[in-house]
């Protein structure tokens, strides 16, 4: 095989080999790709930030003997039980369904053990993940699959899903092989046959309606549980003014980032905003309603490193999720099963196929075989630990910055490597004290 | 970055002194804050405030405090760190009629509280972190908090480095962060209190021998009342 560059052969960037795969892909077959994971397009994202560390004019906090708090208080604005968190590092939601039983009870594990939340997701509650979360937030979604009070009141808190970052109006999809008997039986379906979730609720659309719905959940977990609203990130300063609005407790915001088991490619890559620019316009929404950190705001949607959550915070998220860096804790594209990958046309660092059931790793399956390889408990510990090193890191750059307290950091802790990522996160470009697009 | 002092006189023989008893107290900190300067007093009439940019001694010389009378003084040089150096800029902050505050060192989340204030209304006029949390203490205050306990809301509050004097013609009261870096002492007599950065800015004080000195505890409150 020649070596293009070597060959003096261009490569279309318009045109660039993934695009003519996919043009390929679909003349061959008449139907559009579906895929697991979240945007792989560079967008501008936290790695475009930096903090500004303390030296003269402010003072560092020493590690590991200055305390660096990290605990969340989350819904206290009505409920009654608002959950209180060790780290403001919580699991996303994601469904058993998409993912295996072994799988949602490691993340149960993994949360449980460091003293935060794990979310259930599309297709309702098991018994497995109950079980192991101390700290369970229940997702009332769409499709209602495996919904039922019993359940609701089981959780610690209700989180009403009107969208998800990777598909921002789109419903969710399972397809048929990931239906198993189990998995058929929580969602009243029929097993092996491909399934979409809706796209919005059956019985409520926008904010006057949701004001219902959310008063009917409050009184049927006896005004208890903090209710969430999740959206996906695109017009995000009104549907968090509007999920205020209808009561939401906690308002979760979900960039194009976020992750998915099963979207349309192009859904994907081509709806919703980046996260960065999604946490400057909820906290300016929360700001002008005078409930920024009452109504708390929950980000997620590229959370991978404590920098990340840091950096997430000082923009004035109270909490972020994790799903895809999650996954990948628990073994998901790892090295070890590059074999596995080949064999089905992947590579360990590129494996998104989570629609198909095939996971090698078994996390996104329900075949039980390799399903059977994760071991919830040891995955569990791996979740823990990954948890762990986020709240270590993010106390790390926090106590550089002089934060006594997560949540003590602030926009003017920031500055932006880009233009691009100044204008969006709405901090100075660094260096500079300016702000593009401010003013305007 | 700056240094701070504090007079409360408790023998009302003393009050023709103030000044003279103030002025060295304030010189003595000119090496920590060689930018700007400024004062509080507090006399039968309320409160006077002079703050000016330059040294200490040029500043108590031109507008006279060594002949001032009164019960409290409060003064502050200021080595600027975030903010400009300009008579505004100086402290202390008065964000109340009677209210004063002098602050050594750095907030680390002043712009969130800033932020806060500014919803509800209070905005502040320069952009020095000091000013937030004297008109933080202002709303407590206002509210119906005596200073002891809006001095105690700023613990909860208030994340980075600080040692505050605050005085408000009746009470007097000291506080210093859970790290408690930035240096403050307090001596006290029958005849009065005076804190300050250093202790040598007490040096002179009649009596200051006998006097009962205390270095101020983390996250402790100290207040006297008159």
């Amino acid at each position: 095989m020649i070596d293009p560059a070597q060959a003096g052969l261009r490569e279309s960037a318009t045109f660039d080999r993934a695009t003519i795969a996919a043009i390929q892909r679909a003349a061959e077959t008449g139907v559009y790709d579906i895929r697991g994971w979240g945007a792989k397009r560079a967008v501008p994202h936290f790695d475009d930030l930096l903090l500004l560390g303390a030296s003269m004019s402010r003072y560092p906090l020493e590690g590991y003997r200055e305390r660096c708090d990290t605990d969340v208080v989350l819904g206290d604005r009505h409920a009654g039980n608002p959950l209180h968190l060790d780290i403001p590092i919580t699991i996303a939601g994601m469904s058993f369904g998409a993912l295996s039983a072994q799988a949602k009870e490691a993340l149960g594990r993994g949360a449980t053990e460091v003293g935060t939340s794990t979310t259930t997701g599309d297709g309702g509650m098991t018994p497995e993940e109950r079980g192991q979360s101390k700290h369970l937030v229940y997702q009332y979604l769409p499709s209602r699959y495996g919904m039922n009070p019993d359940d609701l009141r089981a959780a610690d808190a209700i989180e009403v899903v009107l969208g998800q970052g990777a598909k921002p109006g789109g419903g969710g999809m399972l397809l048929g092989q990931k239906i198993s008997e189990r998995v058929a039986g929580m969602r009243t379906l029929p097993a092996g046959i491909d399934q979409r979730s809706a796209c919005r609720h059956p019985d409520w659309t926008g904010p006057d309606d949701l004001t219902i719905k959310i008063l009917e959940l409050r009184e049927i977990t006896d005004w208890q549980k903090p209710i969430y609203v999740k959206v996906g990130a695109t017009r995000t300063y009104y549907d968090v003014k509007l999920a205020v609005a209808a009561g939401a407790d906690v308002v979760v915001v979900d960039g194009m980032q976020g992750g998915t088991a099963a979207t349309q490619e192009v859904f994907i890559e081509h709806v919703g905003i980046p996260t960065l620019a999604a946490i400057p316009q909820a906290v300016q929404a929360l700001d002008e309603l005078g409930l920024h950190r009452k109504v708390q705001l929950i980000v997620s949607g590229g959370i991978r490193t404590g920098a990340d959550v840091a950096k997430a915070m000082a923009l004035g998220a109270d909490a972020v999720a994790i799903g895809t860096a999650a996954l990948i804790a628990l073994g998901d594209n790892h090295p070890r099963y590059a074999d596995e990958y080949a064999a089905i046309g992947s590579a360990p660092g590129f494996y998104d196929d989570f629609q198909d059931g095939r996971d090698p790793a078994g996390i996104t399956t329900q075949d039980p075989e390799l399903a059977a390889r994760l071991d919830p408990v040891e995955g569990g510990r791996r979740v823990a630990n990954y948890l762990r090193v986020l709240t270590l890191e993010a106390q790390t750059l926090a106590r550089a910055c002089g934060k006594a307290h997560l949540r003590n950091l602030e926009p003017e802790d920031l500055v932006a490597l880009t233009i691009e990522a100044a204008a969006m996160a709405r901090v100075p470009l660094a260096g500079t004290s300016w702000i593009p697009g401010q003013g305007f | 970055m700056c240094g701070i002092v504090g007079l409360h006189l408790k023998n009302p023989a003393l009050e023709p002194e103030l000044g003279r008893l103030f002025v060295p107290m304030l010189e003595a900190m000119t090496s920590r804050g060689p930018d700007s300067a400024g004062l509080a007093t507090y006399d039968a009439e309320g409160m006077h405030v002079i703050k000016d940019v330059g040294l200490p001694r040029d500043i108590c010389a031109a507008h006279d405090i060594a002949a001032r009378s009164g019960h409290q003084a409060v003064g502050h040089t200021r080595m600027a760190t975030e903010s400009a150096v300009t008579s505004d800029h100086a402290h202390p902050f008065t964000p109340l009629a009677d209210l004063a505050l002098v602050h050594n060192g750095s907030f680390s989340n002043h712009a969130s509280i800033r932020r806060t204030l500014a919803r509800q209304g209070i905005a502040c006029t320069t952009d020095n972190d000091s000013e937030v949390a004297a008109r933080f203490i202002a709303r407590e205050l206002t509210e119906g908090a005596d200073l002891e306990d809006a001095m105690r809301s700023v613990l909860k509050e208030f994340d980075g480095f600080f040692t505050l004097l605050v005085t408000s013609g009746t009470q007097f009261a000291v506080l210093r962060d859970s790290f408690a870096c930035k240096p403050a002492v307090i001596a006290e007599t029958a005849d009065y209190v005076a804190m300050a950065s250093e202790y040598h800015a007490l040096a002179e004080l009649p009596g200051i021998g006998d006097a009962r000195i205390v270095e101020p505890e983390p996250e402790r409150v100290y207040a006297w009342s008159r």
